[in-house]
């Protein structure tokens, strides 16, 4: 047993991770305030590489201002889904959110697909792509950065969620009828949650179209953002940060063991076996709140 | 003269009606007068239409698919009949819904935290906080425990609480006695008393309970199959024998004398 070779896998399987935890962070913000796993985030990351990418090689701006900007913009986009689309849903069967948000998806690639074509273009933040040795352990630097966001998104929203809007957010999540009868605007806060997860898709977008290029196969991360999401208990943020790091990790260090056994493609196997068994087995996930029954 | 009964009147239902999802017709015309200070109860069976009244109050009915379809509500001499529910808590009105209905995975801390104003200072929110608690001490020892596992009755202090921090100046409650043992009822009757008389605080109580509302209101009202059938003060409905034997459970007590079968409630007909 190479050790050497195990724990670069393990290291390199926990940042790939974290950066499913970066996207599944989008995930799990609208599902607290709406019950919705939301099948546009997929999406949502796409258009925020594109629009980062039209303000910066299109506009001309510096990358420095163009995301930032497109974090304004998505926001704005955000906020612009729920008053346009969700609002006349409100109160409506769950399964006909879920639906407008998988034709949300198909509109949102069918709209890149329009403008900007299919023709991956390159982020090119200017991330070096030299080797960083950690003693004999390889790692790659882009992944290194994608996880310091992700934590760093972490702990934002942890804090986020104890101030009182934060709180507002989390009350919404409980009972949107006690809501309004205190007078919370439920409309602004799944609203607001809209927004937050347009940001995080901007983070996520830049880091995952540095590493894959922007087409539109980003938005094919919702399936990994998914089962990271549903792992981690769909309704829970740290859940998604350990969940992305476990799930990083058994397909990284699964794949090599499985790949010589099957030739190759182990990777996709084994996210879904970790779908599908955490319904079977743990429907609420790791760290997701089951409904509470007082007897 | 009407001028002043209006100033009066906090709040004041003029024959409304409501109509879910534009076919079922709930309430018929209901007329209900809240004079300002004063504790009302809505009295009536199952259906009768006490809940519905009180969502047409404070607005919930949109997000029930009803509405009102005639008549109107006004709240301290303003129309509300068309004002949304989020405008209507900021007038003053707060609705404890029936069913407690407390922000289960929050704090009871929290959940009087999730009920602030947009726009109330900090200091403003503590000192509600520290008056709700005074009112309810319990509510203050398990202040940072899980809400959705306090004990029903301390649940519907928390809803109690929780309308509270909207400061109303209307406070309608929908069955809060509902499945809780009846000392713990008188508590939070008391309680409600005690607001109502330190703070002048408007009631408006609906209750299956009516020995226990009779006993703190001052007028009641009794609604069946959507209509205001009897109007009076809380003396005059415990005298009523009709009350007496259909809400009350008291009436004829030697069995070879009932007269169930002669008996009707006479104003439905």
């Amino acid at each position: 047993m190479d050790w050497v070779f195990l724990s670069e896998l393990a290291i390199n399987g926990a940042l790939t991770g974290l950066l499913y935890s970066l996207f599944a962070i989008g995930l799990v913000l609208i599902y607290k305030a709406s019950s919705v796993p939301n099948l546009a985030q997929g999406g949502l990351t796409m258009v925020g590489a594109y629009v980062v990418l039209a303000l910066a090689r299109d506009v001309g701006l510096p990358l420095w201002l163009a995301i930032p900007l497109a974090a304004v913009v998505m926001f704005g986009l955000g906020f612009g889904i729920e008053r346009v689309a969700l609002r006349r849903l409100a109160g409506r069967p769950v399964v006909m959110i879920l639906m407008l948000t998988l034709g949300l998806d198909i509109f949102l690639r069918g709209t890149t697909l329009a403008i900007w074509g299919g023709t991956s273009r390159s982020m090119e933040l200017g991330v070096s792509y030299d080797p960083l040795f950690l003693g004999d352990i390889f790692i790659s630097r882009i992944h290194l950065v994608g996880a310091g966001v992700a934590l760093a998104l972490f702990v934002a929203f942890m804090l986020f969620f104890r101030t009182r809007t934060g709180i507002k957010l989390r009350a919404i999540a409980d009972d949107y009828m006690a809501s309004w009868s205190v007078g919370i605007s439920v409309e602004r806060g799944v609203g607001l949650s809209w927004a937050l997860a347009s940001v995080v898709a901007v983070a996520a977008g830049v880091i995952w179209g540095e590493i894959q290029g922007v087409d539109q196969a980003l938005s094919l991360l919702l399936l990994k953002g998914l089962t990271v999401a549903v792992l981690g208990g769909l309704d829970s943020i740290l859940g998604a940060v350990i969940a992305g790091i476990i799930l990083g990790v058994v397909e990284n260090v699964g794949a090599d063991f499985l790949d010589p056994l099957v030739g190759g493609g182990s990777r996709e196997l084994i996210v879904a076996a970790v779908l599908i068994l955490t319904v079977m087995i743990r429907p609420h996930g790791l760290f997701g709140r089951h409904d509470i029954e007082r007897v | 003269m009407q001028e002043k009964v209006e100033a009066q009147n906090i709040l004041s239902l003029n024959s409304v009606e409501v109509l879910y999802d534009n076919v079922m017709l709930a309430i018929k015309g209901v007329s209900v007068q809240v004079p300002k200070g004063e504790m009302i109860a809505l009295l009536g069976s199952n259906g009768a239409g006490k809940s519905t009244t009180l969502k047409a109050i404070s607005g919930l009915l949109k997000a029930e698919r009803g509405r009102i379809s005639r008549g109107g509500i006004t709240f301290q001499g303003t129309d509300i009949t068309e004002a949304l529910a989020q405008k209507r808590v900021e007038m003053g009105i707060c609705h404890v819904i029936e069913g407690r209905r407390v922000f289960e995975h929050l704090t009871p801390d929290e959940n009087l935290t999730a009920a602030a104003p947009r726009g109330m200072s900090r200091s403003t929110l503590n000192a509600e906080k520290d008056k709700i608690y005074g009112y309810f001490p319990r509510l203050a020892e398990r202040k940072n425990s899980q809400a959705g596992y306090l004990s029903g009755g301390e649940q519907q202090m928390l809803a109690i609480g929780r309308a509270l921090v909207t400061q109303p100046k209307l406070l309608m409650l929908d069955e809060p006695s509902l499945g809780l043992a009846p000392f713990l009822v008188e508590e939070i009757f008391g309680i409600l008393q005690k607001i109502n008389k330190d703070e002048g605080l408007s009631v408006l109580l609906v209750e299956q309970n009516a020995l226990a509302a009779l006993e703190i209101v001052s007028q009641g009202y009794l609604i069946e199959n959507g209509r205001v059938v009897m109007h009076g003060t809380a003396e005059a409905l415990k005298s009523n024998s009709d009350i007496q034997e259909f809400y009350l459970g008291g009436g004829e007590t030697d069995f070879h004398n009932v007269k169930h079968y002669s008996r009707r409630k006479r104003w439905l007909s």
